[in-house]
């Protein structure tokens, strides 16, 4: 396939991503024009994906429909408005479990059988899923800093290992940079597959999760022997599997994530893929209930207290000495803290003396999983309010004070005013800083923490 | 190289170490008062604005118990009675100079003597000057690619007071987040001792962090080391950091830690084994309670100072973490 191709089919996609909750609306009520953003609204978080039609019966979008002009003719409001509740609407998941699994293991199985070049998704599902893998790897590194991936693919009936169990993204992403060592073929084995991934998660510490996601795109697996034995093995490990299926649903993929406590999803379109791929990088709840139908396989793995030293980094101007993992002359590296042995990169374990050496940042890069700042209520009147602030506590922009005349009226969390309130500190943020604050800060500027 | 630049300035306002600073002692030989401090940083500031028409500038004041914005170059403040004009003054100099004044002054006299009392509120200031970047950035984005990547944010923060342990977790994520924005974080300790955690933030941004040996010398360090926009720091060569502590406060007493105990659950830290983790409430075999307390780095139990094993360590280590931890208040269950 040429390359010319691939991108701009690209393009259209990441056209439909923008719009792909309001076409809803538009399809389920033909050329309801205007009352469309109405009803793409109520539609919204995991409702959408009913709504939506599946890719291979779409025939265009009609994302024009789905846009209302204001009073002056500018469209500016209305698009403004789609990105505020694209963004808004991501915040309003739970943010409730605070038990999670931190030191993370995971083996992404990617399909890589014949049934991977059908055309369903654009360009292919192929190149759809090297795509998606690529910001996924990105992305769950910057939340799971202290993770390992490692990658296997399913091809000709036998399980291939693409790259083994790697804490570095740079080193992850190239086992799949190459499409052309990747081209599918043949039939997939799940239960190969399956076998050699949890083969290559066998020596890890048992207070570590180890978790196997499956992109998987046939509707068929090929296996040497009977697989529920594989399945048998898997829950004894304590592995999780989660499976994204681009094709159907099959007993067997089913199966595996509910016995393993993973999570099962078909995707339905391009955007809905994504977002069934995207649902698993935030680290995994632990129920904290051990009760729970599923303690035994996923519910409480053995915790453990763990010793780890922090250690001195050592500047690139410093005397250059002897490291204790290479024996190599260098100046900048890092100082265990109990022996004092030089090492070239954290985290590792002391050569010296055993001591799991990590950076502290590396640790505190989870810890907004655990403090997440308290969701800003809405405010939707000042009329109770004696001096309503002018401007927004966080990047001083100052508030609208005549209620904007949005197509899509209130509730749903948001507001008229363009205010939302932390309930601690009850000062007021704009909507920009409050999608920004608990997105990308994770610190509530009026509270300090 | 001729781009305009974003400066957010996070000027460190606590009343009890500008005094501490300005009182000539043992230590400190060279004492720097607040005002000269303000006179050395306006002049620091106007320069930056001199320096290219485009440059905007951001000042927040950090105060015992709260955090404010002082100035901002996009809201020009209009009928400033100081806003008279000049025929001697550039007029954004007056204006810059005239504001933060007037607003520091405004500030420091609300200060209650209740407010005294309060560590001072580093974080809303690093987090207020991470939204306004956010802010600033996100609407130039809208217009085009080109002018976000010409602004080349960066933070100035200018510390006086220490560590609060309490705040470790809230300045890592605001450091990570700076990291996402690719904020650069420029720290300059006037007074007091070496601060952890901002020396990590600014290695972590890739900016500089200098302690002045010569407080009343200000002036000559920002202007030569904080002046120049990162981009062209590369070709100067800026005074680098010999040594960055990547050690960590702990989650029950918020001591700072060199060997920390830590939950393979949740990752919270602990300075000792304890049996359940206070964060997620998982319980730890005993097996390894026992065998971590055999274990344990003498630095945590000054009760077991007399085994032999506390020769092996580096005296400075000792100290500096007695010192620490003497300094700060233990609070028997510090997580919020």
């Amino acid at each position: 396939m040429p390359p010319r191709r691939i991108e701009h089919e690209g393009d259209s996609d990441s056209d439909l991503d923008i719009f792909e909750d309001f076409d809803s609306g538009a399809k389920s009520k033909g050329k309801g024009k205007g009352k469309a953003i109405d009803r793409g609204k109520k539609d919204k978080g995991k409702g959408k994906a009913k709504e939506q039609p599946y890719a291979w019966e779409a025939s265009y979008t009609r994302s024009w429909d789905t846009v209302q002009e204001d009073e002056a003719g500018s469209l500016q409001g209305a698009v403004e408005d789609l990105i505020a509740r694209g963004r808004r609407r991501r915040l309003l998941a739970p943010a409730a479990a605070i038990r999670r699994t931190i030191i993370r293991h995971l083996v992404l199985l990617l399909d890589l059988s014949s049934a991977m070049m059908d055309r369903d998704m654009r360009p292919t599902r192929f190149d759809l899923m090297l795509q998606y893998a690529r910001e996924f790897i990105t992305e769950w590194f910057d939340q799971n800093p202290l993770g390992q991936i490692g990658i296997v693919g399913m091809r000709a009936g036998i399980g291939e290992r693409l790259g083994g169990m790697s804490g570095n993204p740079q080193e992850v992403l190239k086992t799949i940079s190459e499409r052309h060592k990747l081209e599918p073929t043949g039939e997939p084995s799940l239960q190969n597959a399956i076998e050699m991934a949890r083969a290559s998660m066998s020596h890890l510490p048992t207070h570590s999760s180890r978790e196997i996601i499956v992109i998987f795109g046939s509707l068929t697996t090929c296996d040497p022997g009977n697989i529920h034995e594989a399945l048998a093995e898997c829950v004894k490990d304590r592995i999780r599997i989660s499976v994204v299926a681009l094709a159907a649903e099959m007993k067997i993929c089913r199966e595996l994530c509910d016995k393993t406590g993973g999570q099962f999803g078909v995707a339905l379109n391009e955007g809905h893929f994504k977002d069934l791929l995207f649902e698993l990088i935030p680290p995994p709840a632990q129920r904290a209930l051990p009760s729970g139908p599923n303690a035994r396989s996923a519910g409480t793995a053995p915790a453990d207290l763990m010793l780890m030293g922090f250690p001195t980094r050592l500047p690139d101007t410093s005397p250059p000495s002897l490291c204790v993992c290479h024996s190599q002359l260098k100046s900048e590296g890092f100082l265990c803290p109990r022996c004092g042995a030089k090492v070239c990169d954290v985290p590792t374990d002391c050569d010296i003396c055993g001591l799991m050496i990590v950076s502290s940042p590396h640790l505190a890069r989870s810890y907004h999983h655990l403090f997440p700042v308290k969701t800003y209520q809405a405010v939707t009147t000042l009329d109770n309010m004696p001096n309503p602030s002018k401007m927004c506590h966080a990047c001083a922009r100052p508030f609208k004070y005549a209620p904007q005349s949005m197509a899509g009226a209130s509730g749903e969390g948001m507001s008229h005013l363009g205010r939302y309130r932390c309930p601690d500190c009850q000062n007021d943020f704009c909507g920009e800083c409050d999608v920004f604050v608990h997105d990308v800060v994770h610190c509530c500027p009026g509270c300090g923490r | 190289m001729d781009r305009s630049s974003h400066l957010s300035v996070v000027v460190d306002l606590s009343p009890t170490h500008w005094y501490l600073s300005s009182t000539r002692s043992q230590q400190n030989s060279r004492p720097l008062s607040l005002k000269s401090f303000l006179s050395q940083l306006l002049v620091f500031l106007n320069s930056h604005i001199a320096c290219k028409d485009e440059n905007t500038l951001a000042v927040f004041g950090v105060l015992p118990g709260r955090s404010v914005m002082l100035f901002s170059s996009l809201s020009e403040i209009s009928g400033n009675p100081l806003d008279a004009a000049d025929a001697d003054t550039y007029r954004p100099f007056k204006v810059l100079d005239g504001t933060v004044m007037r607003t520091i002054a405004e500030h420091v006299e609300n200060l209650g003597p209740s407010d005294l009392e309060k560590p001072v509120e580093l974080v809303g200031a690093l987090t207020k000057s991470l939204c306004y970047i956010n802010r600033i950035t996100a609407t130039s984005s809208a217009q085009s690619a080109e002018q976000t990547a010409s602004l080349d944010p960066r933070i100035l923060i200018l510390s006086v007071s220490p560590d609060q342990s309490s705040s470790y977790i809230p300045i890592m994520n605001s450091i990570f987040s700076a990291q996402k924005l690719r904020v650069t974080i420029d720290v300059c300790k006037v007074y007091g001792s070496e601060s952890v955690f901002l020396q990590q933030a600014a290695h972590l941004t890739g900016g500089s962090y200098l302690h002045l040996e010569r407080a009343d010398a200000l002036l000559q360090y920002l202007t030569m080391s904080f002046l120049p926009p990162p981009g062209i720091r590369q070709l100067l060569s800026v005074p680098t950091q010999d040594k960055v502590d990547f050690r960590a406060a702990c989650f029950c007493h918020k001591r700072i830690v060199d060997i920390g105990f830590v939950c393979s659950v949740c990752l919270s830290i602990f300075c000792q084994p304890v049996p359940v983790c206070s964060t997620c409430r998982t319980k730890f075999p005993i097996k390894t309670l026992q065998r971590l307390n055999a274990a344990r780095p003498p630095i945590t139990i000054p009760a077991v100072a007399a085994s032999p094993s506390v020769t092996s360590l580096p005296s400075s280590h000792t100290i500096r973490a007695g010192h620490i931890n003497g300094s700060q208040p233990v609070a028997p269950n510090g997580l919020r």
